[in-house]
């Protein structure tokens, strides 16, 4: 039995289309929560400039999440809008790593750094997906996310071989945020069927190459120690008690204003 | 922003003057400046601030220390600016034409080789004697984006495909304030018209 979207692309069977749909969710969940915790720094980011460049990147990222999510409602899945503001904590799928609170400008710089290095390789592999649709999102994607990199890496490079202080603030940042990023090379349920046809990148052959690229940054280029990861990582369902709060307060518009039509 | 402390040096980093070009074979534009540390940080913040919707396809910084830039009047007042002295080389000049634009660009025209910063204020004056300011800076003081397709495509591509939506392209939440002055619902302002 075979379902054919009414798009270009590779034809997908309906266990492929239901696992496609839950791993653009977990794509788009990142997104929009990581997304969010960079808007906490609008009109508070050390310098002007750094203020509108880290806004432009949550705006970038958000866009992404528009375009995981614009692709999953073609395959059937809900609006946009409701996905992101009408699901609770439960619901949400994003990685422990995105949902942690801001921190200071050196916590910020390096999640952003580890989770712009994963999206870019990520997106980089997904342009070569057999599933049209998703080769044509990840083509558009990685050129802003390439530029992320540049961003959050020069930021890391410089915070690390600064003063004392920001050595210490950065290394710190590494030794919490470390154990939680391998969370983002965790497989959803079906996906190893979507990588064997070509659908989704071979997510073991990215985070291989994530590690070598982000070890050789931090600990080569910038003198930064990495602690041990921890061997088991807990699923996607699980958050920490941070993600709560600030669905709250990011849905609290669209609940307070469950009819309005124009955003 | 860093904490107003009274008797602690200036702790500001470096103005870079940022040069935009907005297609092959158009000048490069001074459109405005930024705070960095050091050269590529200077481009980094630089694409964020300016390039963020509007196309654009090479960028340039400048450190503000490396640029010399005169009025006419202020070469009547100091002429001596015409001496300053620096390393001979390659200098680029730009001149500020008009001020009937929002924003009062000053557009790179071309190069000079000069004795030094004072002498090539000398031949942008000489060059182009009829304009309301003029700018120059070394070729070593400038710090550029990469030509690649690949530094292209990642810095300045997604720009293009950003649309800028307008104010009013926004709906309103509820009614919009007028309507409900009409109807004479807003307390206070509405209400007191209401009683005249």
């Amino acid at each position: 039995m075979t379902t054919t979207p009414s798009i270009s692309g590779t034809e997908l069977t309906d266990p492929q289309t239901q696992a496609l749909l839950l791993k653009l969710t977990v794509l788009a969940d990142d997104e929009i929560i990581l997304a969010h915790r960079n808007g906490e720094w609008t009109g508070h980011a050390p310098i002007l400039e750094e203020d509108i460049a880290l806004a432009n990147i949550a705006q970038d990222e958000l866009g992404h999440a528009g375009l995981y999510l614009s692709l999953a409602q073609t395959l059937g899945g809900s609006d946009p809008d409701q996905v992101a503001f009408w699901r609770g904590p439960d619901d949400y799928r994003n990685t422990r790593l995105v949902e942690l609170p801001k921190g200071d400008w050196a916590f910020t710089m390096v999640r952003q750094f580890l989770y712009d290095t994963a999206e870019a390789l990520w997106l980089e592999a997904a342009t070569r997906s057999t599933y049209a649709p998703l080769a044509e999102i990840a083509a558009k994607a990685v050129r802003e996310e390439k530029f992320h990199v540049q961003h959050t890496a020069l930021w890391v490079e410089r915070l690390a071989l600064g003063t004392p202080e920001s050595e210490r603030r950065t290394q710190a940042a590494l030794t919490e945020l470390w154990p939680h990023a391998a969370q983002l090379f965790q497989p959803v349920k079906g996906e190893d069927e979507l990588t064997a046809a070509g659908i989704l990148p071979d997510l073991t052959a990215v985070h291989a190459r994530w590690t070598d690229l982000v070890t050789r940054h931090l600990v080569d280029k910038s003198g930064l120690t990495l602690p041990d990861a921890p061997t088991t990582q807990p699923g996607r369902d699980t958050h920490t008690e941070h993600l709560a709060p600030l669905l709250e307060e990011m849905q609290s518009v669209a609940r307070q204003h469950p009819d309005a039509e124009v955003w | 922003m860093t904490q107003p402390q009274s008797s602690s040096p200036d702790t500001q980093w470096p103005r870079w003057e940022v040069f935009k070009q907005d297609a092959p074979g158009r000048p490069h534009q001074a459109v405005g400046s930024v705070h960095a540390g050091d050269p590529p940080h200077a481009l980094l913040t630089a694409r964020n601030v300016f390039v963020r919707r509007p196309a654009a396809v090479s960028l340039w910084c400048v450190r503000e220390d490396d640029i010399l830039t005169a009025t006419p009047e202020e070469l009547t007042t100091n002429p001596a600016l015409l001496d300053s002295p620096g390393e001979p080389g390659t200098y680029h000049v730009g001149v500020k034409r008009t001020n009937k634009r929002s924003m009062t660009f000053v557009d790179l025209s071309g190069i000079v080789t000069a004795d030094g910063p004072g002498d090539a204020l000398r031949q942008a004056q000489s060059l182009h004697p009829d304009v309301l300011a003029w700018m120059v800076f070394p070729e070593t003081a400038v710090v550029r984006t990469d030509e690649d397709p690949g530094t292209v495509a990642s810095w300045f591509a997604p720009a293009k495909d950003k649309t800028y939506k307008q104010q009013q392209h926004y709906g309103v939440i509820g009614r919009h304030v007028g309507e409900l002055k009409r109807a004479g619902l807003m307390p206070g302002r509405a209400a007191s018209e209401e009683g005249a």
